[in-house]
């Protein structure tokens, strides 16, 4: 359908001039069309034999839309179709990949970060050093954000004594950063919504019930030296799932798919803006070093927007460790469609109670933490729930 | 209580709209231009007018667009309404000196007021080539005493042309052709008047403001709906002079990003106008520099490779959204 | 001295022309408009070489016939387009020349307030609408005047003058082709005092103006410029044709710019002789002499108005500049336009209120 008006969005094919079968010479008049401004025929494109009619008389189409084939005799049919008029479908450019270069605080070498307006101003109005800010702009750059964080982070910090600092140094999770106080609310972004939609979702599907276990970190705690805890979590999660299999399984309606590789979500946060799942696939097959350096890319990839689809699909079971800012217990919702997610909490040392192997009992000070699992009841029952809790704590205490 | 349904029309059906119900009710409103009367207008605005309102009331010049608005001048000071067209924005060339000379300045110094209405059907996108196709607002920034306003909803498109008629002054009403039958919306029924000197939020966000108008509104919602989950805002200007400053400064305050777009080309547009008054007085708002996205400093060509290699594409905007967003 | 007669072009039209006539009053009256704008004028000029005008400075000696004869038809719902050469319509209609001089001064009581210089100010409560310096923009102006009278069916008439360079210029085309298009109730009075600044006829136009009226469709008549009453007669007939629905007239008047462009031009491509010729045609030595031989006091109006422009001037030296604070507002209008009434001292108008004609 050509469009012969600048504004002319449609056209109705009012009649043919041809058939199915008839030859045709360019330029000769072959359709007859109308717009709502004027009355006009069309004249073929090239010469040949009239293929095919798409477009009926009395149909009404858009400009672009393809009328009828002609055959040139050549073999391939050259479309009967005018250009496309208005923007066309240009290539997606390239997105930007962002640079992990050196922070710009503090080097030492006297010029100081680059600051900009924004930041300087607010750093004036609230006192803050901003070479004591962790930048996350380009070159390191400490950005409006990261200077709203730091002083959310600050205000809240001085409610707490030092010693509460989370344990762990490199949980994928960041500070959030509080979205300044806007007037009479604003409209969710389209990742808060999409996550609010998932997290509806699945408690309307799954019949959810949560599991906790207590467990020992201290072998783990002595054997991560660099890493954090979450990598021997998964490891031994892993190993657990091995002899509960069930657990590693998704649920689809009534159709439960219990799955021989375990493709190991990972929960990341992207601080305000919400929450993403990224996938180790295949994770079965990593050690724990492998696991580590495979979350910690999944982690930076997820927050300069780098996940490509094949990243945040096909799980088939989830891990989420949102223990940096101190809490101890959660009631997680399951990533649909799987069955079960582990919520790794906070690892605080507390007072227990030790038996030593001549069956003596002693206190003891240990770095403890909470396995809670949810889980869904239509696909397993409590009994095994705590079974495989049970596995994966015997598995972190005896971690060797 | 049952809503009532509002209708949906087009930009170019809520122009004729906006009018039809302004003749209706002000007989001392009246239209000029070439072949509006028997032709119902070049992309139809005034089909049935001539036929409704009479041939005194719809007037078909001749071919001289310095008397179009010239004598709509006349008969604006003598207490009549006149709504001028021209038939491409782009001969406002041809009647620029009766706009910048006599209408803009009279009431500055003769403290008669002018209050005639000129609609502009401009931009491209359609193969229009050079004198068809362009966008010129700017112009008519540069001469003081004049109002422009640039709708880029159907909504907007009829409360602007009642309130452009009723403003006392030269108003000039830019009208994109591109706009006219793509633009649907819900527009509601009898008058209404869209104030001037308002912005619109088309959509809120917090991470970066997209400041724009016209055509370019639906450029910039397609390319910030979904870009790797940023909360864009989006600020549709509607007026362009005089536009809302302040609506201007309170989205850079909140967002502390800002691109500006416009179909118009580069040099000394109303982006440039925006970026110089928020570095002038949002300076320390920012967390970036103002970024523009325009057409550059050509005039539009024919063939569509070459008006899409120069028009500010979805992409484009998108691009510039992107990089400003990871600065 | 006789009148040259009046040629009519074109069709002139059904309707029936009153024949315009003039009382001693009235003729007193015509004199004293073209005394008044000498002395303006000359006063005004004075006040230039004296520092008190800044910018330039524009007068219209010699033509005084042509701005107060015209203007002097109008009847008070008419309204004018007056241009730089053509002081005298605005005192005909109501302008003082304290008021004119204090404009040109750029006094904050001048008409414009200091708003624009020399002759570019107009009275809009005078019903006159202020000329642009492009020319003649104030001819498609005038036309939709016209436009608007003739959409409400009302009796009246709208006016403007411009010069022979004015009439090579594209406007003066259009505004010729939409007043003959339609028909419309306007009057263009075409001042040709020869010299457009220094550009004579010959090389303005091929053809004289006048001629090419009949091709827009309506009169041309071409009359002595230098008498008053030929060129009131003439205006007043147009005005007639035009109230009454018989279209558009082109009064071409003949008669010669007697000062340079602008106070900065000696004139010096003018032939001496053509000075010599139209200093003796001059057209208010000729009225008064005219008006003398038909027994009325001459000596008594020029009396009363060198009075009128001493005390006249007191005042506008008085004036104060305007407070430059004030300089960015008026931009934009807050209400819709007024165009007043203006004074119609023809006692054909007198007793006939605004709105009776």
């Amino acid at each position: 359908m050509p469009q012969p008006g600048v504004s002319v969005a449609e056209g109705t094919v009012t009649a043919w001039r041809k058939q199915p079968g008839d030859e045709v010479a360019a330029d000769e008049p072959i359709a007859d069309i109308e717009t709502d401004k004027i009355e006009t025929e069309i004249p073929a494109p090239v010469s040949g034999r009239l293929k095919e009619i798409l477009v009926e008389p009395g149909t009404t189409v858009d400009v672009g839309t393809v009328l009828a084939t002609i055959d040139t005799g050549g073999g391939a049919a050259p479309e009967d179709a005018e250009p496309e008029p208005g923007p066309s479908e240009a290539e997606p450019s390239e997105p930007e990949p962002s640079e992990p270069e050196p922070s710009g605080r503090g080097n030492g070498d006297g010029h100081g970060p680059f600051v900009t307006p924004v930041v300087r101003r607010m750093a004036d109005e609230h006192d803050v050093d901003i070479s004591q800010v962790e930048g996350s702009g380009r070159r390191g750059r400490v950005t409006k954000k990261d200077l709203l964080a730091y002083l959310k982070q600050r205000d809240e910090g001085e409610a707490a004594p030092p010693a509460a600092k989370a344990l762990h140094m490199e949980s994928p999770y960041r500070e959030e950063a509080p979205a300044p106080a806007a007037s009479g609310g604003q409209e969710l972004s389209t990742m808060r919504k999409r996550i609010a939609e998932h997290m509806v979702r699945s408690l309307r599907t799954a019949a959810h019930c949560t599991t906790i276990v207590e467990a020992d970190m201290s072998r783990i705690e002595a054997a991560r030296g660099k890493l954090s805890y979450l990598p021997f979590v998964a490891r031994a999660t892993i190993a657990a799932l091995r002899e509960h299999p069930t657990l590693n399984a998704t649920l689809d309606g009534d159709r439960l798919t219990v799955h021989e590789e375990v493709h190991l979500g990972i929960a990341v946060s992207l601080g305000e803006e919400g929450l993403i799942v990224p996938v180790v696939r295949d994770a079965h097959e990593l050690s724990e070093e492998g696991l580590a350096t495979r979350i910690r890319d999944l982690a930076e990839r997820a927050r300069s927007k780098r996940l490509s689809p094949e990243d945040v699909g096909g799980g088939t079971f989830t891990i989420t460790n949102p223990g940096a800012a101190g809490s101890l217990l959660a009631t997680p919702i399951i990533n649909q469609p799987q069955v079960a997610i582990l919520d790794l909490e906070a690892v605080v040392k507390r007072p227990v109670v030790v038996t030593d192997d001549a069956g003596r009992d002693s206190i003891a000070i240990r770095p403890m933490t909470y396995l809670c699992m949810s889980w869904d009841h239509r696909a397993l029952d409590g009994m095994l729930a705590a079974q495989f809790l049970s596995t994966l704590k015997g598995r972190l205490e005896s971690w060797a | 209580m049952r809503r009532q349904a509002i209708p949906e029309l087009t930009y170019l059906q809520a122009i004729s709209d906006g009018l039809r119900e302004e003749m209706r009710a002000d007989e001392s409103v009246f239209c000029l231009g070439e072949d509006i009367g028997a032709f119902g207008g070049a992309f139809k605005v005034t089909d049935g007018f001539i036929e409704e309102f009479g041939e005194q009331r719809v007037w078909d010049t001749p071919l001289a667009e310095n008397a179009i608005i010239g004598t709509a001048v006349g008969a604006a000071v003598e207490g009549l309404r006149p709504v001028c067209e021209m038939q491409f924005a782009d001969f406002i060339s041809c009647g620029f000196d009766q706009l910048v000379n006599v209408a803009a300045k009279l009431h500055y110094r003769q403290g008669l007021a002018v209050p005639i209405t000129v609609r502009l059907p401009s931009g491209g996108g359609f193969s229009g080539g050079p004198f068809h196709s362009q966008n010129p607002e700017a112009w008519f920034l540069q001469a003081p005493g004049l109002k422009v306003v640039a709708p880029s909803t159907a909504e907007d498109a009829k409360g602007l042309i009642s309130a452009a008629i009723a403003d006392p002054n030269p108003v000039v009403y830019m009208e994109h052709k591109h706009l006219y039958r793509r633009v649907k919306g819900e527009v509601p029924e009898g008058r209404f008047q869209t104030p001037l000197g308002e912005a619109r939020l088309a959509r809120e966000g917090t991470d970066l403001t997209v400041i724009t108008y016209g055509a370019m509104v639906l450029t910039a919602l397609e390319a910030t709906d979904d870009l790797d989950g940023a909360s864009v805002e989006v600020l549709d200007l509607r007026t362009l002079y005089p536009y809302d400053r302040d609506a201007v400064l309170a989205s850079v305050r909140k967002t502390s990003k800002v691109v500006v777009v416009q179909e118009a080309t580069r040099s000394c547009g109303v982006a440039a106008e925006i970026a110089a008054l928020i570095a002038e007085e949002a300076f320390e708002d920012l967390d970036g520099p103002v970024v523009r996205v325009t057409t550059p400093d050509v005039p539009i060509p024919f063939s569509p490779p070459l008006e899409r290699a120069v028009l500010p594409q979805v992409d484009d905007v998108r691009e510039a959204c992107r990089e400003l967003l990871a600065y | 001295m006789a009148s040259t007669p009046a040629t009519a072009k074109g069709t002139a039209g059904d309707t029936e022309v009153r024949e315009a006539r003039l009382t001693p009053d009235d003729r007193r009256a015509l004199l004293r408009y073209m005394l008044l704008m000498r002395a303006t004028e000359e006063r005004a000029l004075t006040l230039y070489r004296q520092g008190k005008v800044p910018g330039s400075f524009y007068d219209g000696r010699g033509q005084e016939a042509t701005a107060v004869g015209p203007a002097f038809a109008l009847g008070p719902r008419d309204r004018a387009c007056i241009l730089h050469r053509d002081l005298g319509a605005h005192l005909v209609r109501g302008v003082t020349p304290g008021r004119v001089l204090a404009q040109m001064m750029g006094r904050a009581t001048g008409v414009t307030g200091g708003r624009d210089g020399n002759m570019h100010f107009a009275d809009h409560q005078l019903g006159c609408v202020q000329m642009v310096s492009m020319l003649p923009d104030m001819a498609l102006v005038t036309c939709g005047l016209g436009i608007a009278f003739q959409m409400r069916g009302e009796p009246r008439v709208a006016m403007t003058w411009f010069g022979d360079g004015a009439t090579a210029n594209g406007q003066w085309h259009e505004a010729m082709n939409v007043a003959g298009v339609r028909q419309l109730p306007v009057v263009f009075v075409l001042e040709n005092n020869h010299w457009a600044y220094s550009t004579p006829n010959e090389r303005e136009f091929a053809v004289d103006p006048v001629e090419r009226a009949g091709g827009y469709g309506f009169p041309g008549v071409k009359i002595d410029g230098n008498d008053v009453e030929a060129v009131f007669q003439a205006a007043a007939d147009a005005c007639a044709r035009a109230r009454s629905g018989g279209g558009p007239t082109l009064i071409e008047a003949e008669t010669m710019r007697m000062h340079g462009h602008g106070a900065h031009d000696d004139m010096s491509y003018v032939p001496k002789h053509m000075f010599e010729e139209w200093e003796r045609r001059d057209p208010i030595r000729t009225y008064e002499e005219r008006l003398s031989a038909d027994g009325i006091d001459v000596e008594q109006v020029r009396a009363s108005v060198a009075e009128e422009l001493e005390r006249e001037t007191k005042w506008a030296l008085e004036q104060p500049m305007p407070d430059p604070h004030t300089a960015t507002l008026g931009v934009f209008a807050d209400g819709d336009p007024e165009l007043g009434d203006g004074q119609a001292p023809w006692s054909r108008w007198s007793g006939e209120e605004a709105g009776d004609s």
